[in-house]
């Protein structure tokens, strides 16, 4: 078990966004997170990588307690994050961008631009390394948010919608560099609205509902769930 | 070391030039314009390092300039300490201030650390000009004229461009320092994006620090070379809030975030100053109606500064020459 969440909750003054979640990942596991939108999956993620102080609850990563950690201490400790609004450093080039991620790790500009050259050759942005942050297409940008997570290289990787706003095609690409991350050691958190995504590419995928946990279990098990269909699609109207 | 002298075999040019301009120049004003160029060019150096680089505007740099200056001269007047020793007590000062207001403001994301060193700026003006018993005030600071290299006070103006010519390199360095490390990287990562640097691992608050502390450590340093250079300073010419707009105002026409845009913005700001100053006597303000006029064309038109504008020319040139080149081959394989 690489990362324990224990009853966790955020409070936003009289709104509970996040209400006791508890879950753990192991070590090289892919758990998908869903629910519908404003469920309160970008806040845990918050919580989780020390953006937001928890109201309550624990946070263990690796045996050592994190909870509201601040997120440049969480980040070098392994735990790594993109964001589903994506943050490039618009004013400065893909390659600067990627090598302030590997300054996490590297003790020199050199080691650093060698070793975000390597990232941006796994997610295939090596030919755009030139080109400034903001000049490039959505598409592009998330996968810049990706390759600067890993350039800290994280043991953790939290990765909130990738793929949200992407191409069917696009997302094709995306997939097997995700595949590949899990391969190389990195154990990964997802949040995805896109199903199949998440039901191919997922271990075990934790459903989220007004800020609680409503199921957990493997891809099949959550497809065929009751408490599940009802969170999207609402209760069955009866009749009289 | 042989490839970055061909790479920038135009500034070994300049500084070949820089060096030996004295000895072909020897008018007062022209001298006095060029020390004031090289002062300017370190302090907005300093500015850009905070401001280019970390994106925290400072419109109270003469803070640090002005501690600086009055640092150095009250050791000196009052314990007869060498203004040598005078720039380590300058920095230290002015490194000192520079942590007072980093410390709550840098936690603050808006524009709370600009307001910070204007209104700071304009309390130690007032200071200065209230606590007579130290400052004497409006009087200003009088330094006797003894030449002599432990006054660091010099007969000769080419001396004072020297000074200030090693003072400027020596600032040059640090920001080329910058630039290419870890330090740089991570300060245009603030710039850009403050919650994305810290999930990607920076101190935020640590690295605005460092890059206060390198910043006010300089423009302090700078104060002295002013005060012996002057040998007169008073607190509405050391702490004046348009002097702490025209060094912002120097980096941004040069170019933020560059290594030699605070040089090529002196450059330009620096002897137009000087010269618009002296044409005009008789309507007093022209000066400042020009000045208006280039600053607004150059800041609409170039909003990065003159500095990334420059680095194109050559490359767009090389670009052109490769189509003629293109171009020519297939008229001739017609």
């Amino acid at each position: 078990m690489i990362i324990q969440v224990k009853e966790v909750a955020k409070q936003f003054g009289g709104l509970r966004a996040v209400n006791n979640v508890s879950f753990d990942v192991n070590s090289k596991e892919i758990l998908g997170i869903i629910g519908p939108n404003g469920a309160g999956k970008t806040t845990l993620f918050n919580l989780i990588s020390g953006s937001l102080p928890v109201t309550s609850g624990t946070v263990t990563f690796n045996g050592e307690d994190i909870t509201s950690q601040k997120p440049f201490v969480i980040c070098k400790k392994g735990i790594g994050r993109t964001y589903q609004v994506v943050k490039p450093f618009g004013g400065i080039t893909v390659l600067e961008n990627v090598m302030v991620g590997a300054f996490n790790k590297a003790s020199s500009t050199k080691e650093a631009r060698e070793y975000a050259l390597e990232i941006l050759k796994k997610v295939g942005l090596d030919k755009k390394k030139d080109q400034i942050g903001n000049s490039l297409t959505i598409a592009d940008k998330k996968r810049l948010e990706v390759a600067k997570a890993l350039a800290t290289q994280p043991k953790l990787l939290l990765l909130d919608e990738v793929m949200a706003g992407l191409n069917p095609s696009e997302v094709k690409e995306m997939l097997p560099i995700i595949r590949g991350l899990r391969e190389s050691g990195i154990t990964i958190i997802i949040i995805e609205h896109i199903m199949e995504v998440i039901m191919s590419v997922c271990d075990r995928i934790v459903v989220i509902h007004h800020g609680e946990k409503i199921a957990e279990g493997t891809p099949k098990e959550i497809a065929n769930n009751e408490e599940v269909i009802k969170a999207y699609f609402g209760e069955e109207v009866s009749h009289a | 070391m042989m490839h970055i002298i061909k790479k920038n075999k135009f500034l070994l040019l300049l500084g070949i030039v820089a060096l030996l301009l004295p000895l072909f120049v020897h008018s007062k004003f022209h001298l006095n314009t060029l020390i004031l160029l090289l002062l300017f060019a370190t302090i907005a150096g300093a500015w850009n390092i905070l401001g280019g680089y970390g994106g925290q505007l400072s419109l109270g740099h003469t803070i640090f300039f002005g501690l600086g200056a009055y640092t150095s001269s009250l050791l000196y007047l009052n314990y007869g300490t060498s203004p040598w020793i005078g720039l380590i007590a300058a920095a230290a000062i002015s490194i000192a201030a520079g942590i007072f207001i980093g410390w709550p403001t840098f936690r603050l994301k808006g524009p709370y650390f600009t307001l910070a060193t204007i209104a700071f700026a304009e309390v130690i003006r007032l200071l200065c000009l209230y606590w007579r018993d130290l400052t004497k005030g409006s009087m200003g600071i009088n330094i006797r004229f003894e030449p002599g290299l432990s006054n660091l006070i010099f007969r000769e103006y080419s001396s004072y461009y020297y000074f200030a010519l090693v003072l400027f390199l020596i600032s040059l360095a640090i920001v080329y320092w910058v630039d290419r490390t870890r330090v740089g990287y991570y300060l245009k990562a603030i710039r850009e994006d403050e919650d994305s640097a810290e999930t990607l691992g920076i101190n935020v608050t640590k690295y605005k620090m460092i890059a206060m502390v390198i910043s006010a450590g300089l423009t302090g340093v700078a104060g002295v070379l002013y005060a012996q250079f002057m040998l007169f300073f008073e607190p509405e010419s050391v702490f004046n809030l348009n002097f702490s707009i025209e060094i912002a105002l120097i980096a941004i026409v040069g170019g933020m975030g560059t290594v030699y845009g605070p040089l090529l913005g002196a450059a330009i700001i620096v002897p137009l100053n000087e010269i618009l100053r002296s044409s005009f006597p008789a309507l007093s303000g022209m000066n400042y109606f020009i000045y208006g006029i280039v600053l607004v064309l150059i800041v609409s038109f170039m909003p990065n500064g003159l500095m990334p504008v420059l680095k194109r020319i050559p490359k767009k040139f090389k670009s052109r020459k490769k189509v003629q080149v293109s171009g020519s081959r297939k008229k001739t394989a017609s």
